[in-house]
């Protein structure tokens, strides 16, 4: 029998371990979504009514059924280890032994939480949203993801459609079967399946390469598809991206990444969100990567009155997290988009100095040369190619945040030799992308540029330890 | 997303990859009017024409005030397209498309691949919304060549006759050219459809080769491709279809004997 088939594949009444099928909620990718009704008492992990998620696997060959298996096994590992109040909540996994229904045989069924409707379905409603319900969902959306990225994992698919309201209007993100951890060496990747909606999927993905274990995703691609459902919730559902079909869409935030086009959000994304949402649409993943949703939920906490619950449970959350966000230092953090660097925000950032300034420095020692070095292994393959997404920026001050403004146009890239004229022990901190942090910096010569002209480059960005005299 | 690549086979080849949105020129060219394919004959004009990569296909512009052009499908069994003298941006629908211009003794042509061509899944879910499915997103054309080099290849496993197998080019040839339309297949033919399955359509990352030797190099490239595209269900039993039937092809080679 065909899969596609409308007619009914439960029928009603049909009985899961404790639960009675009943009526149809969903059809999606992987399978039907029908509602489930308790037969026995009703306790926390055996709620009254629950979503039954029915994942065929019969009429599969056996390559695609073991797909689908590993699907829902990621799904079912990630529900039981990862509860949170902003994650649908798997109370059981099921196997149906039905041979006499060769349908069913076999299937996968996932007891969930019974949302009342997806945002997506909200999104598309006639109704326009209540006052503040926008803002609100939008916390609690990055509330999930906040918590989700700080386990180490990633979403990988995340849209409309996998976001879902429950009853009394809180947010849940389901749908973790692409959801995937994130490589316990690193910490910086995961893998999934060559998988994903293409509205939702970052520049960079439409160009990712396709090993034995699959994609590389980063928690920066969940960060993505929020900027692109920020814009979404304020305009009704139209993407930030021109185009009437996927495909197109897909090819103008292409054009975005390159260059070419610039981020055209609609007027009716109030300020604050737009901001948001350029940050979370940010081209690279090198430049997204300092947006966490940490770092935007305490940007929201800061921005909504009585947010500041939020954003107080968010940094409660943080146990795992190599970087420690702080609320006020937030929004630098944020802005610290331009040449991807997660600056980390300690408590004595608030006790800085004056700025250092390029001739308070000694002359007892010469320069030393340094080389640039990029640690994305792409950026060193293709060093030659001086390809805009590889550069490094070079910063005016080195004690102010690094924003726009603390940048020198000049950019330079792996492999690029600059003459270091001296050193500074105690800069702001910097973290590369692999999460090696140093708080030392180089004062250094712009390449090309007058001899009296400097700037400032992070010891992270190079290998070389050279004896240079303090800055002073 | 990746934009389409051109290929002009002359000497030395030249292959230009254009990005979304992006341009390039085609012409004879001059010191004052620049191309980026230079098509070296008389009769082309010095600029002939414009490509530019529009979503997941191409546009063609026709330059000319005199001649048409035609686009043809290599695959499709004589499709082609005419662009008529001073047509700008005609959409060209080809996943492979061979660009001919009319020049008086020879015939000038380059080729045009878009391997963004995007296709639902074939097992996808009929109920969702096209455009927020969830797909895969290295769709194939499962009515090309390309996708029948590639069942070819995982054959093997796919009937569980070995777990190691992966058929050699001349293999390939022998066993596709029974179909009609891989009458004329090369082993040449068969190895650039395997280059463009690794490099543009599903963009496999080989691990590194430890041995500069070709010919280990591209056996890595095969079982990565076989390993990938059953791992992901991009090939699927149900494709085994596709091929010629083994006992027909048994059969006919006892005739050929018999004759």
């Amino acid at each position: 029998m065909s899969r596609g088939a409308e007619a009914e594949r439960v029928p009603a009444g049909y009985r899961v371990g404790d639960w009675e099928v009943g009526a149809p909620i969903a059809d999606g990718g992987w399978g039907w979504v029908y509602e489930g009704r308790g037969v026995r008492g009703t306790t926390d992990d055996h709620p009254a009514v629950v979503a039954l998620k029915f994942l065929p696997t019969s009429g599969l060959a056996p390559q695609q059924a073991r797909g689908l298996l590993e699907c829902a096994h990621r799904e079912r590992e990630f529900g039981r280890r990862a509860r949170h109040p902003r994650l649908i909540r798997v109370h059981d996994s099921l196997v149906l032994n039905e041979p006499a229904h060769p349908e069913l045989d076999g299937a996968i069924v996932l007891v969930m939480e019974r949302a009342e409707r997806s945002l997506r379905q909200l999104l598309g409603g006639e109704a326009g949203l209540a006052d503040g319900q926008t803002e609100r969902i939008l916390t609690q959306i990055c509330e999930g993801l906040a918590h989700l990225h700080d386990l180490g994992w990633v979403h990988g698919d995340l849209k409309p459609d996998n976001i879902l309201l429950m009853a009394d209007g809180s947010v849940r993100l389901s749908d973790f079967g692409l959801a995937s951890e994130l490589d316990g060496t690193h910490g910086t990747h995961a893998w999934m399946p060559p998988l994903g909606t293409p509205d939702y999927l970052p520049p960079e993905r439409w160009k990712a390469p396709l090993g034995e274990r699959g994609v590389q995703a980063r928690p920066s691609a969940d960060i993505w598809a929020l900027g692109i459902m920020i814009h979404q919730m304020f305009t009704g559902g139209i993407s930030p991206f021109p185009g009437a079909t996927p495909a197109a869409r897909g090819a103008a935030a292409q054009e975005y990444a390159g260059g070419q086009a610039p981020l055209r959000l609609d007027p009716a994304v109030p300020p604050f969100w737009r901001d948001l949402a350029t940050d979370c649409l940010a081209p690279t993943h090198e430049a997204r990567s300092a947006c966490t949703a940490g770092a935007l939920l305490a940007r929201i906490g800061a921005e909504t009155p009585g947010g500041g619950k939020a954003v107080a449970r968010a940094n409660g959350d943080r146990r795992r997290r190599r970087v420690v966000l702080g609320a006020a230092a937030a929004t630098a953090l944020c802005a610290a988009t331009v040449a991807g660097w997660v600056y980390v925000a300690d408590d004595n950032s608030a006790t800085r100095k004056d700025p250092v300034h390029a001739d308070n420095v000694s002359d007892t020692a010469g320069p030393a040369p340094i080389t640039v070095y990029n640690v994305e292994p792409t950026c060193r393959a293709h060093a030659a190619d001086r390809d805009q997404q590889c550069s490094l920026g070079l910063a005016i001050d080195p004690l102010a945040p690094y924003t726009v403004a603390n940048v020198v146009a000049t950019r330079v890239w792996h492999g690029d030799v600059l003459t270091a004229q001296c050193r500074l022990p105690q800069g702001l901190p910097v973290t590369d992308e692999f999460g090696t942090r140093s708080t030392e910096w180089y004062r250094v010569r712009l390449p090309g540029g007058a001899a009296d002209s400097t700037a400032w480059f992070p010891a992270v960005r190079t290998k070389d330890r050279p004896a240079l005299p303090t800055c002073r | 997303m990746s934009g389409v690549l051109i290929h002009v086979p002359q000497d030395p080849p030249l292959t230009l990859r254009l990005g979304a949105g992006e341009v390039a020129r085609f012409g004879r060219g001059s010191d004052t009017v620049a191309v980026e394919l230079r098509l070296d004959d008389p009769a082309v004009s010095r600029l002939a024409g414009e490509i530019r990569v529009s979503e997941d296909h191409w546009l063609l512009s026709n330059l000319s005030a005199t001649q048409s052009y035609l686009v043809e499908n290599p695959e499709g069994a004589g499709e082609y397209l005419r662009v008529p003298p001073r047509r700008l941006g005609a959409p060209i629908p080809f996943e492979f498309a061979r660009v001919v211009l009319p020049t008086r003794d020879r015939v000038v042509s380059f080729q045009v691949f878009a391997p963004d061509h995007v296709y639902l899944d074939p097992q996808g879910a009929v109920g969702g919304r096209p455009g927020t499915q969830t797909l895969t997103a290295y769709s194939l054309d499962e009515t090309a060549t390309y996708f029948l080099v590639l069942v070819a290849l995982c054959e093997p496993r796919l009937r569980d006759e070995s777990a190691l197998a992966v058929p050699t080019t001349p293999e390939i040839v022998e066993r596709l050219r029974q179909l009609p339309q891989c009458a004329r297949l090369t082993a040449r033919g068969v190895s650039a459809h395997i280059d463009y399955l690794a490099e543009e359509k599903l963009r496999i990352v080989l691990p590194e080769s430890r041995d500069a030797g070709r010919g280990a190099r591209r056996n890595g490239k095969r079982e990565a491709l076989v390993g990938i595209a059953l791992r992901f269900g991009v090939v699927g039993e149900s494709h085994l279809g596709l091929l010629p039937s083994r006992s027909a092809a048994s059969c006919g080679g006892a005739q050929a004997v018999g004759r």
